[in-house]
């Protein structure tokens, strides 16, 4: 066990936000934290990095108790949502900042800092002011900043907030070769499920300061263990105490229940349909290369229910 | 309809040329005034009254050293005391605040006035208690009295930059294992070094432009400020005393581009939750800030204990006992002035905030080119010293068709005037909140101009404008520069009063008067405070 969390509780103003929780993580595994806002993922980070006082538990780092210890004494890094860059440093400064408290004498610091800049492709950036770069090289930065202290373990805070789209594709990708190249084990925390599900071993699912499941991604999908669970990730059709999960919905040429097509939507690479069967809607994919079914038409379905 | 919006365009256009009017006759023209004074002789040119340049260099020397020393220490007091409320717990930090606001809320001169009874000949502190007999007046004496008084100010400046740091620059510092004094050499303040800059320079300005402590506490070190007004109350030489403005006014001038420049660096760091600060370890650099801001703290204290026993006590063959008569003997100076002040700084209150209001809309919201010009015009009253400001009245309004020297009238013209800069900065900055977008839609929903400027601009600058007002009525309640020429000796003021007192080494009673003023002042302050933090309650 390389992290240990052990019955975490913490407390604002007598409300708790994080109650009771314990998991652990492997030498380096990627987890993520996944639950909407609110649900406390934000506060267990911050405890883990030594940011905020607990009020019960224990956090064991590779078989020490480490809760006590202060921020500073941790061997733990931390890259958060808005970066923490330091707007009056240039790349190459922000970056080599750490190593200052490591005793790493100034030349060897530039030198580890251009390696750095190589790795994380920005090679040439090191004279810019920080406040000149686009988000995702500010992301690279505030991460490069982080990695050449050599931590144990990386906290992220909603890596993927700031960045659009197609950057977010490509520091997923990023995330995952510092991991092969450094062989750093990290924990990050997001709302965003497409994230978690691209590039995390384990999901933790929070909901109100609990945790409702830990699980792969996979398992996490065909298998919640709760509502919660269920209706927080993907889509699904719940009735009584079953669930079908809408792409799990297959119209059959013959046999089969009868259903009638009362609506659709077209999203680009499926298409969305809402249908009834035995008076109730349900929702149902098709992929685009399927035959298009029209509004008020008959069709004959199988559904694969699942016991929530 | 149609008549409706004729009637509409022309009040708007009567409000244009309102605005633009008061802001040439009542700024520029004083201002264009002082330098005639100085520069103009028999229709020519000349630059005699310079000529004091080559003899009394000492003035502008003595000036230079005071305001840079001045500058100094209240810029590194005021960044221990920012520094310390970073770190402290919001109650700490609302009596911090509440000490300031004290020293914020007094006439300028007021530290003088305990300095000499604490630390003077006869000084508690000096004579009875250390047994000395030191001579108090002199640049020292006018440094720590500044000091004290500037502080403040600085402070919550500073303060006002610390709020709005991101802290996760700390906790990624932090993270990387950096200690305390690094934290604080590193990041923090190199980041408000521009706030820094800008206190520094705020407070050499103001420092060169005071007369009153250097006139009480000076001794024999004059400044060009005391000189400049010694040139006008003892030997009438106006002149002589433009003149030296102008010298005192340069290095104003550049100071205040600096801080234009300055002010435009500003981080624009993002305000994150402060959750997770106050635990950073005390090492080092943080016991050296600790000593400093209490030491600050600890002499407002006993400055502000002082003025407060002063007043409510005497002594009677060596023994100190509590009274009232002090508070009745000061009735008669108090009766009428304290009146008239109050009077005036509600009206310069109301009307510096209406005259800032309408300009800013013009301006800022409509972006009217000619308005932008008057705009700066309206920014120099805070660019002099109150001095120069103050003679520029004497000499604009001293003849047909402005005949108003001697009249009530142009003490109120003065102190509103003096304070549209600071109202027309708290307004605009109000209305940075406005989007363009409500605007917009105003417009197309069928608002005139207007109707825009009522129904929108002045309900959501509403906090604005009260802010402008009670900073315009302390200032005008705590003022003295600039008005202490036009004042007429029948019809004085309460700051004036007070000046004369300590000017005369009447101390208990300069003490019943100071607490007066600081308590109409303090409660303005803080029912504001009040007013403004229900309205905000209610918003969200």
């Amino acid at each position: 066990m390389f992290l240990e969390i052990k019955n975490l509780t913490k407390k604002y103003n007598y409300l708790e936000v994080v109650k009771d929780i314990s998991f652990s993580i492997e030498e380096k595994e990627i987890i993520c934290i996944l639950g909407p806002s609110g649900c406390g993922k934000t506060t267990i980070l911050q405890a883990i990095g030594g940011f905020i006082d607990i009020d019960g538990g224990g956090i064991i780092l590779n078989g020490k108790n480490i809760e006590k210890l202060d921020a500073e004494e941790r061997n733990i890094a931390t890259v958060f949502q808005s970066y923490g860059l330091f707007p009056h440093k240039t790349v190459l400064e922000n970056i080599i900042y750490g190593l200052k408290f490591r005793k790493v004498k100034k030349r060897e610091a530039v030198l580890e800092g251009k390696r750095m800049l190589d790795i994380l492709n920005l090679r040439g950036y090191g004279d810019k002011r920080v406040t000149a770069l686009s988000g995702g090289e500010q992301q690279r930065v505030a991460l490069g900043r982080a990695l050449i202290v050599k931590p144990k373990l990386l906290l992220l805070d909603e890596p993927f907030s700031n960045l659009d789209t197609k950057l977010r594709i490509s520091m997923r990708e990023e995330l995952l070769r510092i991991r092969e190249v450094f062989n750093i084990t990290m924990l990050f925390v997001t709302h965003d499920q497409e994230d978690a599900f691209s590039i995390a071993d384990r999901i933790i699912l929070m909901n109100k300061g609990r945790i409702e499941q830990i699980d792969s991604a996979r398992s996490l999908y065909f298998n919640p263990k709760s509502e919660f669970a269920l209706k927080f990730i993907g889509s699904s059709n719940i009735k009584d105490g079953y669930f079908v999960r809408p792409e799990s919905i297959k119209v059959t040429s013959h046999g089969g229940k009868e259903a009638r097509v009362m609506d659709k939507t077209f999203k680009g690479s499926f298409m969305e349909y809402i249908i009834k069967y035995q008076n109730s809607s349900y929702l149902m994919y098709r992929l685009n290369n399927e035959e298009e079914l029209q509004i008020g038409s008959k069709i004959y379905i199988e559904m694969g229910k699942k016991k929530i | 309809m149609g008549v409706r919006k004729k009637t509409l365009d022309f009040l708007d256009l009567a409000f244009k040329l309102l605005v633009a009017m008061v802001v040439l006759v009542f700024v520029l023209y004083p201002f264009v005034a002082v330098f005639g004074k100085a520069l103009y002789r028999n229709g020519r040119l000349n630059f005699s009254e310079f000529l004091f340049l080559k003899g009394e260099l000492f003035l502008v020397k003595n000036s230079i050293v005071s305001a840079t020393l001045t500058a100094f220490l209240s810029t590194l007091f005021a960044l221990s005391i920012g520094l310390m409320t970073f770190f402290a717990s919001s109650r700490q930090r609302k009596i911090i605040m509440f000490i300031l606001l004290l020293t914020m809320v007094s006439p300028p001169f007021i530290g003088s006035l305990t300095y000499i009874e604490l630390f003077g000949r006869n000084g508690l502190i000096t004579k009875q208690i250390l047994k000395l007999s030191i001579n108090p007046y002199g640049l020292w004496g006018i440094v720590s009295v500044q000091t004290l008084g500037f502080t403040s100010l600085n402070a919550v400046l500073l303060m006002g930059y610390l709020d709005a740091f991101d802290n996760t620059m700390i906790e990624s510092a932090r993270s990387l294992k950096a200690n305390t004094t690094s934290i604080l050499l590193d990041i923090v303040i190199p980041i408000i070094r521009p706030a820094i800059a800008v206190s520094f320079l705020l407070s050499f300005i103001r420092s060169m432009a005071d007369f009153s402590s250097p006139m009480i506490i000076g001794g024999a070190y004059n400044t060009l400020a005391t000189e400049a007004y010694l040139s006008i109350i003892a030997k009438g030489n106006s002149p002589r005393a433009s003149a030296m403005s102008i010298i005192l006014f340069i290095p104003s001038i550049l100071v205040f581009l600096v801080y234009t420049y300055f002010s435009k660096q500003e981080q624009r760091a993002s305000k994150s939750s402060r959750d997770t600060k106050g635990e950073l370890k005390k090492t080092g650099l943080y016991y050296a800030i600790m000593v400093l801001a209490f030491f600050f703290i600890l002499w407002v204290i006993i400055q502000y204990s002082a003025i407060f026993l002063a007043a409510f006590t005497d002594k009677y063959k060596g023994d100190t006992y509590f009274t009232f008569e002090n508070i009745i003997n000061s009735i008669p100076y108090l009766k009428d002035s304290f009146i008239r002040s109050i009077l005036y700084s509600i009206i310069a209150g109301i009307l510096s905030s209406l005259i800032g209001l309408i300009l800013s809309y013009y301006s800022y919201i409509k972006n009217i080119k000619y308005m932008r010009v008057l705009d700066f015009i309206s920014n120099m009253p805070y660019i002099v010293p109150g001095t120069f400001f103050g003679l520029g009245y004497i000499f604009a309004f001293n003849k047909w068709p402005l005949e108003l020297t001697g009249t009530g009238l142009i003490v109120i013209l003065n102190l509103i005037f003096r304070q549209i800069p600071m109202s027309i900065r708290t307004i605009q900055n109000s209305m940075t909140q406005i989007e363009k977008a409500t605007l917009n839609s105003a417009k197309d929903l069928g608002a005139h101009s207007l109707d825009i400027l009522k129904d929108v601009v002045f309900p959501m600058t509403y906090s604005g404008l009260f802010l402008s007002f009670s900073n315009a009525f302390i200032s005008s309640m705590t003022t003295i520069g600039s008005i202490i020429f036009l004042v007429y000796p029948s019809k004085k003021l309460a700051t004036l009063v007070l000046f004369d007192l300590v000017s005369s080494g009447k101390y208990k009673l300069a003490s019943v008067l100071s607490v007066v003023i600081i308590i109409i002042c303090l409660s303005v302050s803080l029912l504001s405070y009040r007013i403004l933090n229900r309205g905000r309650e209610n918003v969200s």
